[in-house]
């Protein structure tokens, strides 16, 4: 499959860049060499199924974990090696977040609060009541979906100027109220602050409201990355019957044969806007694709 | 204008900025939005839909290119003096254009014949 990588952005002004990453457990590749780099404001969403390697690639841009091979940046600085003032600006959110589980909600936020300038303590007292959580209860009293939201209003009150969320199970985490409102920040701190957003998840209709641009990880690798806009208008997919898939173009994204013999193909529109000429063979028929069906036809 | 007069779907093919100029399209053409009326902020559509403000402003500056809209000065978005609601019978048939076309295509697909398809519509419409 073609692997199609959009040219890594100045390390210099970037908030967030990976250079040729590669890492593995016990002899297997989870990345296998993967450039991503995140513009100042934009809100990228990183789709992947399970073991695509998301948290991984995440961890080595962050610093989290050292890769085998490959480099990335922070605001310019090696991940690996970031100073003070560097932290200070990110937000970080895991899936299952751990850390100082002997401490209530409220306690952690303010112990935490200390470590950010621009920390703002009303919203997370605001968001503590709005998303029902009880600031006197133990974190590690709390369910994996209560705890995942008081790592959120966390991330969210030190005002962070680069924000990496994962937020892989939807059902546990937030309920569709909470989650619109999550969503609403995200959107609004992007476009009128200037947060920069990094943002995993299984949930490709969240990442369509608020994600500018969209990055396919699928078995290590970068499949397509591309604003989400001229993803939807680019791609589609070519439906050919069986009696005409000698015609069937060259290049295409993906190819599945039917078990009626005819073909379906994610083909991309050429640089005049026209899709392959195998589009208008008799009976040849092109639908557009939402996100979810585009990244389902490419990552079988 | 109100942010809750448009309708976002998310993971409809056609993209965001497109339904809204669309909808912006449709919402003038039947005079549901009057010459000089105020449409919400870019910040009050983003946030009441929770979606990009970048992919409201695209919609709005997509429909200023066409002439739906006119940036008023320290006011915000206006619909455009010139737009009046379209009186003309062909203009409001070319809005039905793309839904006409994709009704036509699934006609086709079910080799249904063009009679019963136009009676069901035709019955549709009478009530």
């Amino acid at each position: 499959m073609n692997a199609v990588l959009q040219e890594v952005t100045n390390t210099l002004d970037a908030p967030l860049v990976a250079r040729q990453l590669v890492h593995g457990y016990e002899g297997q590749n989870v990345l296998d060499g993967v450039d991503l780099g995140l513009t100042p404001g934009s809100v990228l969403g990183l789709i992947g199924r399970n073991g695509a390697g998301k948290s991984t690639l995440i961890r080595a841009m962050l610093g989290l974990l050292e890769p085998l091979s490959g480099s990335a940046f922070v605001f310019g600085e090696p991940a690996l090696k970031l100073s003070d003032s560097a932290k200070s600006r990110i937000a970080y959110v895991p899936q299952q977040p751990e850390a100082l589980a002997w401490l209530t909600a409220a306690q952690m936020l303010d112990f935490v609060g200390r470590f950010y300038p621009r920390w703002d303590a009303p919203f997370a007292k605001t968001m503590l009541e709005r998303w029902k959580i009880q600031p006197n209860k133990l974190l590690a009293k709390l369910s994996p979906g209560e705890r995942q939201r008081v790592d959120l209003i966390r991330a969210l009150a030190s005002q962070p100027q680069l924000l990496v969320l994962v937020l892989d199970e939807p059902a546990a985490a937030l309920d569709p109220v909470a989650r619109r409102e999550l969503l609403r920040e995200l959107a609004l701190r992007a476009g009128e602050s200037g947060t920069t957003v990094l943002f995993s998840t299984h949930i490709v209709s969240d990442l369509e409201r608020v994600a500018s641009e969209v990055a396919f990880l699928h078995n290590g690798k970068l499949l397509l990355r591309c604003g989400v806009d001229d993803t939807k208008e680019r791609y589609g997919r070519l439906w050919i019957p069986a009696k005409m898939t000698a015609a069937a173009p060259a290049q295409s994204l993906s190819k599945r044969r039917n078990e009626d013999g005819s073909l379906s193909l994610i083909v991309e529109r050429d640089a005049q806007g026209h899709w392959p000429e195998a589009a208008t063979l008799p009976g040849a028929r092109i639908d557009a694709l939402g996100l979810e069906d585009l990244f389902v036809e490419i990552a079988e | 204008m109100d942010a809750s007069l448009l309708t976002i779907q998310p993971n409809a093919p056609e993209p965001i900025y497109r339904q809204i100029v669309e909808q912006l399209r449709r919402l003038i053409a039947s005079g549901q939005l009057l010459a000089g009326e105020l449409l919400p902020s870019v910040r009050d559509v983003a946030g009441f839909h929770a979606i990009n403000p970048m992919t409201v402003s695209r919609a709005y500056g997509m429909a200023e290119a066409e002439g739906l809209l006119e940036r008023m000065r320290g006011k915000g978005m206006v619909v455009a003096a010139t737009r009046k609601p379209i009186q003309s019978e062909s203009q409001r048939l070319a809005l039905l254009e793309a839904q006409l076309q994709e009704l036509a295509r699934h006609v086709n697909e079910l080799e249904l014949p063009a009679d019963p398809v136009l009676r069901r519509l035709a019955k549709l419409l009478g009530d």
